[in-house]
């Protein structure tokens, strides 16, 4: 059985092997073995911690397959995306250049660096075994951490963020960084992700170009990568737009790949979520019904499943006595309960951006 | 030939200048109406009747055997008054972490008006049958471009500090100009001549308008267009040596549109300018006569300002000795001052 719990030391190698095996690599997943026990470490003393406000936290998070032992997934979510350093990213800007002397009238885009994504709770370093690919347990994995900030909100900013991989080429080159960092660092995009994961990305984005940069004066091929996710994050960027969030003017400075951005109370999960007191039944004798995420309330003993959405006629949920015991959940104790599938996605961008 | 102030009954001379330097000098379209207003600006400058800060002094080379006019050339007394004045100001930004053991530095193209209040030096043609082989002896493009130093010289106090030139950029076998293709380009919804012709129409604000305001990053623009930033037009190669002589320097200021290098100095630092000097006139026929003009003379009036080689320098500190031909080519007499200098 699937199950979201925050991870643990013991989850070290598995760890690194899903950083290894990241397509494209993460700038926030990094294949190292030193600074993913650090994430660790850190992400207990989140979880242990009593916090009114969101800050430097990460919480991050397995997908365990108990029953036989194996670690299959990761994911995080960075209380605030820029709490010790900056976070930054490109936005995209228009600056009408207008002569009333010549009656014209030119749009000029430019890519203007930012800050403004710092304050946004960030969802990131998502990382899922090949073999889940497009099953419950993506979703899961993904969208369990909605399902944590919903119970402690205070944690989170009311945004939230998702930053999704840009698009690689197929010698996977990043034909954004290939036309803009690469002038300033004469590095590859690959070496640059190394390094961005083992020390900080805003580190590097320090030495980035300071003034916007005039689109027109970019590759094609880069123009056109702006705002395009890396081809093997469709489906997953399909997903959240699916779930509320909508595109913004932000892209990664690497890569220029989307940031997809929301107000919490605006997304499928949060306003669908439920609590319901908990009714152990056999599995048997469980009525059919659509999927749904399903958490329990402890916070640092969190555990997420995908489970049948069975109410019964007073509201309870009803659940296995396996499904009951992964949660840790008694009869009688609450649990939030969210459905599964989303609507179909609306690809919009966000009108308070407009 | 002589060098005198244009005057209110040139203007056919000088549409015929104009119509044959040709569109690419932006500054003499040929548009009559447009030559009108600048003769009549330029006349007023003379007077004295405008502001020190908006006053074109504009010359023309005279062929006295004919009254044909050979040539001009300007001093604009102050750019940017009027209209705004654009250059791009080349720079370095150094991209730097010891931690990632990074050191490189950008270059970068600023938009700037630094210019603004400095004097320019511009506006010189020479008609062709006036240049050549044939015509070397006469000097004609060395007369144009030195006697506006004796200009200022002598009526110091009507300009700044500084003083500019503007030199063509580099332009392929094509006439195109690779700055332009790589930067310009982007922003102008015009081809370069257009932009170029607006802006010696002076119609500049355009350019405000529409050019980036953000600095650029010279790494985005094409190799070609990089290699344009500060070098001159194959033609203009020996105008732009005439300059160096005289002091001026690139100080990395470059044209916005062809990336041709602005050069500058400070005017009390051009060499013609430090060493012309003051002398008397004495009028003789028997003048001795140097077989190449080393020495160019001007007179000291404004309105009735006069340049021109003379055969000889100075005979002794205080006195220069004139035929009567150089004198009244000059207007002077016996007992005139007139300012020298030895090139």
């Amino acid at each position: 059985m699937l199950v979201i719990r925050p991870v643990t030391l013991a989850d070290l190698s598995a760890l690194e092997q899903l950083a290894e095996h990241a397509v494209p690599r993460l700038t926030n997943l990094p294949a190292n073995r030193d600074r993913l026990e650090e994430r660790i470490v850190r992400s207990q003393e989140a979880f242990e911690s009593e916090i009114e406000y969101p800050g430097n936290e990460h919480y991050m998070f397995v997908l365990a397959d108990d029953s036989r032992n194996e670690v299959l997934g990761t994911a995080t979510i960075r209380a605030q995306a820029g709490a010790a350093e900056a976070y930054y990213t490109y936005r995209q800007e228009t600056l009408i250049h207008a002569s009333q002397q010549l009656n014209v009238r030119r749009e000029v885009q430019t890519l203007a660096l930012s800050h403004e994504v710092s304050d946004a709770t960030l969802l990131c370093a998502l990382s899922l075994n090949p073999r889940y690919k497009g099953t419950s347990a993506e979703s899961l994995l993904r969208r369990a951490r909605l399902m944590f900030i919903a119970q402690y909100p205070e944690r989170f900013s009311r945004i939230l963020a998702v930053a999704f991989p840009g698009y690689l080429d197929s010698q996977n080159e990043s034909p954004f960084w290939e036309s803009v960092g690469r002038h300033f660092f004469a590095r590859s995009f690959q070496e640059m992700n190394h390094i961005a994961g083992v020390r900080s990305k805003s580190f590097i984005a320090e030495v980035m170009p300071q003034f916007p940069l005039y689109l027109p004066l970019l590759t094609p091929q880069a123009r056109a990568a702006i705002g395009r996710e890396h081809p093997a994050h469709e489906e997953a960027l399909g997903e959240m737009l699916a779930e509320g969030f909508v595109r913004s003017r932000h892209v990664d400075i690497f890569d220029a790949g989307p940031i997809v951005k929301a107000e919490r109370e605006r997304l499928e999960t949060f306003r669908r979520a439920a609590w319901h007191p908990v009714r152990i039944r056999p599995e048997h004798a469980l009525p059919d019904a659509e999927p749904a995420m399903i958490a329990n309330q402890t916070l640092s003993d969190f555990r997420c499943i995908v489970a049948r959405y069975a109410l019964s006629p007073t509201g309870q949920l009803m659940l296995s006595p396996q499904h009951a015991a992964r949660l840790g959940v008694e009869e009688g104790r609450a649990v939030l309960a969210a459905p599964l599938s989303l609507p179909s996605a609306v690809d919009a961008l966000d009108e308070g951006e407009m | 030939m002589r060098i005198r102030p244009i005057a209110r009954d040139d203007l056919d001379g000088l549409q015929a200048l104009a119509q044959q330097a040709g569109v690419g000098f932006t500054s003499l379209p040929d548009n009559r109406e447009f030559l009108a207003g600048k003769i009549e600006s330029a006349a007023r400058a003379f007077e004295e009747r405008t502001p020190v800060d908006d006053r074109l002094y504009f010359f023309v080379l005279e062929d006295e055997t004919n009254g044909e006019l050979a040539g001009c050339c300007a001093i604009e007394g102050q750019v940017g008054r009027e209209v705004p004045f654009y250059n791009y100001r080349l720079g370095t930004l150094a991209h730097s972490s010891v931690q990632l053991d990074l050191h490189r530095t950008i270059d970068t193209l600023f938009l700037s008006s630094d210019h603004t209040g400095d004097a320019e030096v511009c506006s010189l043609f020479l008609r062709p049958e006036y240049r050549g082989e044939a015509n070397k002896h006469l000097r004609n493009g060395a007369l144009l471009s030195k006697a506006r130093w004796l200009f200022m010289a002598q009526f110091r106090d009507r300009f700044p500090q500084k003083v500019l030139a503007e030199m063509r950029g580099v332009f392929d076998e094509n006439n195109v100009s690779p700055f332009w293709e790589s930067l310009g380009k982007h922003f102008f919804p015009m081809d370069f001549n257009e932009a170029d012709r607006l802006t010696g129409l002076g119609q500049k604000s355009f350019i405000g308008e529409l050019m980036p305001k953000f600095p650029i990053y010279t790494t985005f623009m094409s190799e070609e267009a990089r290699a344009c930033i500060g070098q001159v037009h194959r033609h203009t190669r020996p105008a732009l040596e005439m300059l160096k002589k005289e002091g001026l320097r690139w100080e990395g200021y470059i044209d916005i549109f062809d990336g041709g290098p602005t050069v500058e100095a400070y005017i009390d630092d051009v060499r013609a300018i430090r060493n012309s000097q003051l002398y008397q006139v004495e009028v003789s026929a028997s003048a001795p006569q140097e077989s190449v003009s080393r020495w160019l003379a001007a007179s000291t009036q404004m309105l009735n300002f006069t340049a021109s080689w003379i055969g000889r320098g100075p005979a002794d500190s205080s006195t220069i000795v004139l035929t009567p031909d150089e004198a009244k080519r000059l207007g002077v007499s016996t007992g005139d001052a007139v300012r020298l200098l030895e090139t």
